[in-house]
């Protein structure tokens, strides 16, 4: 509406809009661009141990990442990045999702449950992975403890020390942590609907399925949407989590994309390696997040 | 147009005073840093060390303060650095320019630091100094890189078999000493949930360091992973898995954990370094145990542990290296390495200590020293590394066959050292 107003007042406004966010703009320059932007030249150069003391670091163009990709656990942390996401936002959204319409029915103590819940949320991450460790010890642990009490298993499970199991293990972790998030964003797109909504529904005849399907997710979408996209943008760059809890083994099963660039960084110094497999993140992410202001627009315009 | 004018004159302006900005943020640190470091009329000089143990670093904090009250120009100063942040810190450090004087690094790490220009050159200070020659010569060759000394030994440690004499002598057995009788012994006192031998093989350096002894003894190199003899260490330790002698656990377990499971009787022999010797007989006063060299299969072979002293370049070099000079005394390094249980890295102290020669545990540990292997040294020992700790993983956990991932161990290796 306001594009239409090209007059000098508007012009005025804008500028000093701009000078508002001028003090954001340098934090996010400095703090945001200039590391991406280091990143990003560090990843073109050649900087491991031999060369970091050299006061020229040669340019060595695509080197990195064609080595990087050449690796073969690269293929495996972006499979196992990929997995780690899209298992953990399945579990959490869902969870979510229904703890959200549980809690809108607002029954008795709804509120405090509502409230506790989010503790997980709110728990330190690097304290809820040693918390975990310890639950899935094989001498102790509780939740071996647990599952041999009521017979269900006669072993102790090796849940983050047997490859089979260790995926799963650090999802459910991570899923725990993430539910909260999921239920609250959903809570208040969920009190965003009318309730004359509802009633006409049921005036109509319409079923509880039939509201769900055809009112809930729908008034939902853009909830739905946000919960999503920033549930996979937080997920994909898990690294606290994994690296207390398994620090990527046994072998490579829980190596994401973040440990593996912290691994080459920080254990095998080879820098600009490290840099290029955070790029490649990025680049990912980037895209995705392109993608969400795409459908973001097109839900406006639908508006 | 006008709007797009404005943001790129706003940009420009933006971008040019972050520069300015970070100029400062780094110039202001390093100047307000030295300036503290001079107060007071005498030099300050901090160490970082990555010893978590109470015990440790109280030897270190004692070891300043009998330094502190022996002058009055120099003032040490310990601070205590948890290891992966102390690793990240050198390097992130190196830009920064937020460094220590003097640093204690693993002695596998010394050859990546100092080529990467943290620790100062050396050689002409040790070319002066009297006791140049009486380091053993595998801790001080991890001291050197190309030739130029840029570091000292703090004090060393090898692994050795300790062993559960009374399980042992219940299965009537000998302590072993070679690949064959070992595999025999950990079949025969394995029971119930009782191991026969136990390693630590994570997927980090603990694990080179746990599986060198083994590949060495096989007559194979550092770098002969991938040869028939290097193959067949990583079989010998996979078989001892499924023959059930050994847990499959191993792969989670630290050298700390092995220590537990030790006193725990869940593990009958397990591979360790002196440095828990104190720990054990706390743990369990009444163990009835006791410690031989790593069986051999063609030669005896340990690895060699231990920190390096390594002075930061460009920082108080001179007061850094009377500090060093000052651990060097015999009483004082007698001490502190009793306190570390380490075995001092020079002979003439070493072997003249009768706490170490006239004990029937260390002695082991002094006698294996001579078979103990440096790893490397080479600045690019941590991907040298990483490469044998995967395979030994894959290795047990069946994700191949120990041929097939040490050939691949081997592949990484070449391409590392070519």
């Amino acid at each position: 509406m306001l594009k239409s107003n090209h007059s000098r007042e508007f012009i005025k406004e804008e500028r000093i809009g701009y000078l508002f966010i001028f003090p954001a703009l340098i934090f996010m320059l400095a703090f945001v661009g200039y590391p991406i932007i280091y990143n990003f030249i560090l990843s073109f150069r050649d900087v491991n141990v031999t060369t970091f003391s050299n006061p020229i670091k040669p340019f060595v163009g695509l080197k990195n990442y064609i080595e990087v990709f050449k690796d073969p656990t690269m293929g495996i942390s972006i499979w196992n990045t990929l997995v780690f996401t899209i298992g953990s936002i399945a579990i959490q959204f869902v969870i979510g999702l229904g703890l959200a319409l549980l809690f809108n029915l607002k029954f008795k103590l709804s509120e405090p449950i509502r409230g506790l819940m989010v503790v997980s949320y709110l728990i330190p991450m690097t304290v809820t992975a040693l918390l975990f460790k310890f639950m899935y010890s094989t001498s102790g642990g509780i939740i071996n403890e647990l599952l041999m009490k009521f017979n269900l298993i006669s072993q102790p499970i090796g849940w983050i020390i047997d490859s089979k199991y260790s995926m799963l293990s650090v999802i459910l972790t991570n899923s725990w942590v993430g539910i909260p998030f999921n239920m609250l964003l959903l809570t208040t797109g969920l009190s965003n609907i009318s309730p004359t909504l509802y009633e006409a529904a049921k005036v109509d005849g319409a079923n509880v399925f039939h509201r769900f399907f055809k009112i809930t997710l729908p008034c939902l979408r853009p909830a739905i949407l946000s919960v999503l996209v920033l549930g996979f943008i937080y997920t994909f760059k898990v690294f606290d989590l994994v690296f207390v809890m398994t620090n990527g083994g046994p072998v490579n099963t829980t190596e994401l994309m973040s440990t593996f660039a912290y691994k080459l960084s920080f254990t095998q110094f080879s820098f600009s390696k490290g840099a290029a497999v955070a790029n490649v993140l990025f680049a990912i992410l980037f895209v995705v997040s392109l993608g969400y202001l795409g459908l973001i627009k097109e839900d406006e315009v639908m508006d | 147009m006008k709007k797009i004018k404005v943001l790129l004159s706003c940009l420009t302006v933006v971008v040019m005073t972050t520069s300015i900005f970070i100029g400062c943020g780094s110039s202001t640190s390093t100047s307000a840093s030295k300036a503290k470091a001079d107060s007071g009329g005498k030099t300050t000089v901090t160490v970082w060390h990555y010893f978590d143990g109470q015990q440790q670093q109280k030897a270190m904090e004692n070891l300043a303060d009998k330094f502190n009250k022996s002058q009055d120009k120099i003032e040490v100063q310990v601070d205590f650095v948890p290891r992966a942040e102390l690793t990240k810190q050198f390097t992130i450090g190196l830009v920064a320019d937020k460094l220590p004087d003097l640093g204690l690094v693993d002695n596998p790490d010394m050859a990546s630091f100092a080529a990467m220009g943290l620790f100062a050159d050396i050689t002409d200070k040790m070319n002066s100094y009297e006791g140049k020659d009486q380091f053993y010569p595998g801790p001080i060759s991890s001291c050197k890189l190309d030739g130029k000394y840029y570091g000292i030994p703090l004090g060393s440690n090898d692994l050795a078999l300790y062993y559960n004499k009374d399980m042992l002598s219940a299965a009537g057995v000998e302590p072993p000493t070679t690949f064959d009788e070992l595999k025999t012994v950990a079949k025969k006192v394995t029971k119930g949930d009782t191991y026969g031998l136990a390693i630590s093989a994570p997927k980090n350096e603990e694990g080179t360091f746990q599986y060198l002894p083994w590949l060495l003894s096989t007559g194979a190199k550092f770098n002969e992973v991938g040869s028939s003899a290097g193959v067949s260490s990583l079989q010998y330790l996979t078989d001892l898995i499924k023959d059930g002698s050994m847990s499959k656990e191993v792969i989670n377990w630290t050298q700390n954990d092995l220590e537990k499971q030790f006193v725990t009787n869940k593990a009958a022999m397990i591979t360790d370094g002196p440095w828990i010797i104190d720990t054990v007989k706390k743990d369990a006063p009444n163990l009835n145990w006791g410690v031989v060299k790593i069986p051999k299969d063609k030669v005896f072979a340990s690895d060699l542990g231990g920190e390096n002293w390594g002075i930061i370049k460009g920082h108080h070099e001179t007061e850094a290296w009377e500090f060093i000079k000052f651990t060097q005394q015999k009483d004082i390094m007698n001490q502190y390495c009793a306190d570390f249980g380490y075995i001092p890295s020079r002979k003439d102290i070493a072997e003249s200590n009768e706490k170490i020669t006239k004990d029937p545990i260390m002695s082991v540990f002094l006698d294996e020293l001579q078979f103990a292997m440096p790893r490397g040294p080479h600045a690019k020992w941590p991907e040298i590394s990483d490469a044998m700790s995967t395979a030994l993983q894959e290795s047990f956990t069946n994700a191949k066959t120990p041929e097939q991932a040490a050939k691949d161990a081997q592949v990484k290796i070449d391409a590392v050292l070519k």
